[in-house]
């Protein structure tokens, strides 16, 4: 990662050709991501590191961990603060204490593929910014969505949304259970079948609607969004350089709006996941916005 | 959303389903094919056999946050015997509960990998699904002998489940005579199924059914059983010779695992 950081200094693209070019901050966070993917592919070859999937997992074979959301869905549908779960969420909780919905930019495998499907669209759009609807639906329909899916958890005694409808499961379930059934291990096809078509109803979502599933419905990026407002992070500005090119907010897919907040000390919105595509765009090559853990 | 938006939405939702139904007929595509009937065919699992430690079924479901820690620690264990509940069960009733179940784990086949009650995943468990216990308090399920196919009911030597079993000295009860070394587990078994992969028999002799299932099932096994300890020689040559011989030869054809 050091590595990257230096790569960042060299030959920094110039505004115009920026897209082209790869993005410091975006190439850094990719390879957090797959590092993290290829740590849980090792699992495989039983190596031991990372277990399970992102859902809940156990790290070093030691260091058991939950997805906040998840949590919170198996404490309604089973009724019980079991001590097991707690250890395992509080963690997960300290990290994104300090790094707040940098879940969904850095760490989500959703995060990447939508950039996968993202690219394959525009080659035959060619302009990134034309994939940019005016989206009228509100963002905090998540939270009610969230709250609905908590409630039929506790009706069904059975964690709804993290059992079925998951991108964070079916993800993992699809991958473990491609690889089982490869190496004909004991594995369902019904189970391959219904968490591949939920990951490909994602993406098509995601090719009609680029970002709606992060933006609006994910109750995963939802719960870790309101880690944004304690969390340490933010995005700080440094004084009297804004050309007011409103890149920065073009750039953001998550719609933040960056720019009406250039003059504050420090921007901690719901819906930042902390990509770092604002830093990268902005025509000042990243002197004007910066990620920071405090100020 | 503009009316063409809506549509669209629609029409994706309408694949969707259309995926997941695809999936629920896959299940009965792929319900296996087998030549022989397994072991007591006539007695039902009664449900998932879960992992070992789980909580009470209904708390077990609601704990479990479907994550695979267990299925991926069950792997690197290099035991494999755990894998993820089917869309929708084929154990009969399927139904609700069937759909409920979907994404929990479960031991899926013992005659391929039984658990070896190596007590990592309950370790494991980040959602306090699974709880360590002892082996021997392991509530997994009860292993049953089919009499009229196992070796040594039917005149021969075997006791291959007895050695298998892990805690084989307090579950295992022998009754040695004229007609073989006739095996019997009692209700100190914990269902881990390492008797069902060790037995010889194509498909094995064994199989294992929920404790609950047991307790349902119990009067009529035991009635079996006891009927059988006390049956006449000569009506026992014939069930053997008759019956049970030429089944058992049948499937002692089955070299390839076909049933996996
Ligand atoms: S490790 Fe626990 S929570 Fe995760 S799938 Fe297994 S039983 Fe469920
Ligand atoms: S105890 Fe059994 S199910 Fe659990 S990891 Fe060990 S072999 Fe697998
Ligand atoms: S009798 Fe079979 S299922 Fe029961 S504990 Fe022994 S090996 Fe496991
Ligand atoms: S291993 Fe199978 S055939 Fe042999 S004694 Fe046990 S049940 Fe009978």
């Amino acid at each position: 990662m050091s590595i990257d950081k230096q790569d960042a200094g060299y030959g920094t693209p110039n505004p115009e050709k920026k897209q082209r070019t790869g993005l410091p901050l975006s190439r850094l966070r990719r390879f957090v991501l797959l590092g993290i993917i290829v740590l849980f592919i090792l699992q495989f070859v039983r190596v031991k590191i990372l277990v399970g999937g992102l859902t809940g997992s156990l790290a070093v074979w030691f260091v058991t961990l939950i997805d906040i959301f998840a949590y919170a869905d198996g404490l309604v549908s089973s009724r019980d603060f079991g001590m097991t779960a707690l250890v395992s969420v509080l963690p997960v909780a300290l990290i994104y204490l300090v790094f707040g919905r940098a879940f969904c930019g850095w760490v989500c495998p959703m995060d990447f593929l939508y950039e996968l499907v993202g690219r394959m669209k525009n080659r035959s759009k060619k302009s990134e910014l034309s994939s940019q609807r005016k989206g009228n639906i509100s963002p905090k329909i998540g939270y009610g969505l969230a709250a609905a899916f908590l409630l039929i958890s506790g009706l069904l005694e059975v964690p709804f949304f993290t059992n079925y409808l998951s991108h964070l499961t079916n993800f993992f379930r699809l991958l473990t259970g491609g690889v089982f059934f490869g190496m004909n291990l004991p594995v369902d096809r019904s189970v391959i079948i219904f968490s591949g078509s939920i990951i490909a109803g994602l993406l098509v979502l995601e090719f009609f609607f680029p970002r709606l599933w992060c933006r609006v419905f994910c109750p995963v990026g939802k719960t870790y969004g309101l880690f944004n407002k304690i969390s340490l992070i933010r995005l700080s500005f440094a004084e009297g350089q804004c050309g007011e090119c409103n890149l920065c907010d073009h750039m953001c897919y998550m719609k933040v709006k960056i720019a009406r907040h250039i003059d504050e000390t420090g921007l901690r919105d719901i819906n930042c996941i902390y990509c770092g595509r604002c830093i990268d765009g902005c025509s000042t090559k990243g002197k004007l916005i910066k990620m920071r853990l405090w100020r | 959303m503009t009316r063409r938006e809506l549509l669209r939405l629609t029409l994706m939702t309408g694949a969707m389903s259309a995926l997941g139904g695809s999936a629920s007929l896959d299940v009965l595509v792929h319900a296996a094919d087998e030549e022989y009937e397994g072991p007591l065919s006539s007695i039902k699992t009664g449900g998932l056999i879960r992992p070992p430690g789980a909580l009470q079924e209904r708390a077990f479901r609601a704990k479990c946050i479907s994550c695979g820690v267990c299925v991926n620690v069950c792997h690197a264990m290099r035991y494999d015997a755990i894998a993820v509940a089917p869309f929708s069960s084929p154990f009969g009733k399927g139904g609700l509960r069937g759909l409920l179940d979907f994404g929990s784990p479960y031991i899926k086949d013992m005659r391929d990998f039984p658990c070896a009650l190596c007590m990592e995943c309950p370790k494991q468990c980040p959602a306090g699904a699974l709880v360590s216990v002892e082996k021997e308090k392991v509530t997994m399920g009860m292993a049953l002998i089919d009499f009229s196919l196992c070796f040594g009911w039917n005149g021969d030597v075997c006791l291959s489940c007895s050695k298998a079993c892990p805690i084989g000295g307090k579950v295992f009860d022998f009754y040695n005579g004229e007609w073989g070394n006739q095996p019997y587990i009692n209700e100190r078994c914990v269902g881990c199924g390492l008797c069902v992969r060790y037995c010889p028999l194509g498909g094995s002799a064994i199989k294992v059914v929920t404790k609950r299932q047991y307790e349902a099932v119990k009067a009529a096994y035991t009635g079996d059983f006891k009927k059988l300890r006390e049956m006449s020689g000569e009506a026992r040559y014939n069930i053997v010779y008759g019956q049970n011989l030429p089944q058992i030869m049948a499937r002692g054809r089955l070299v390839e695992r076909e049933y996996r």
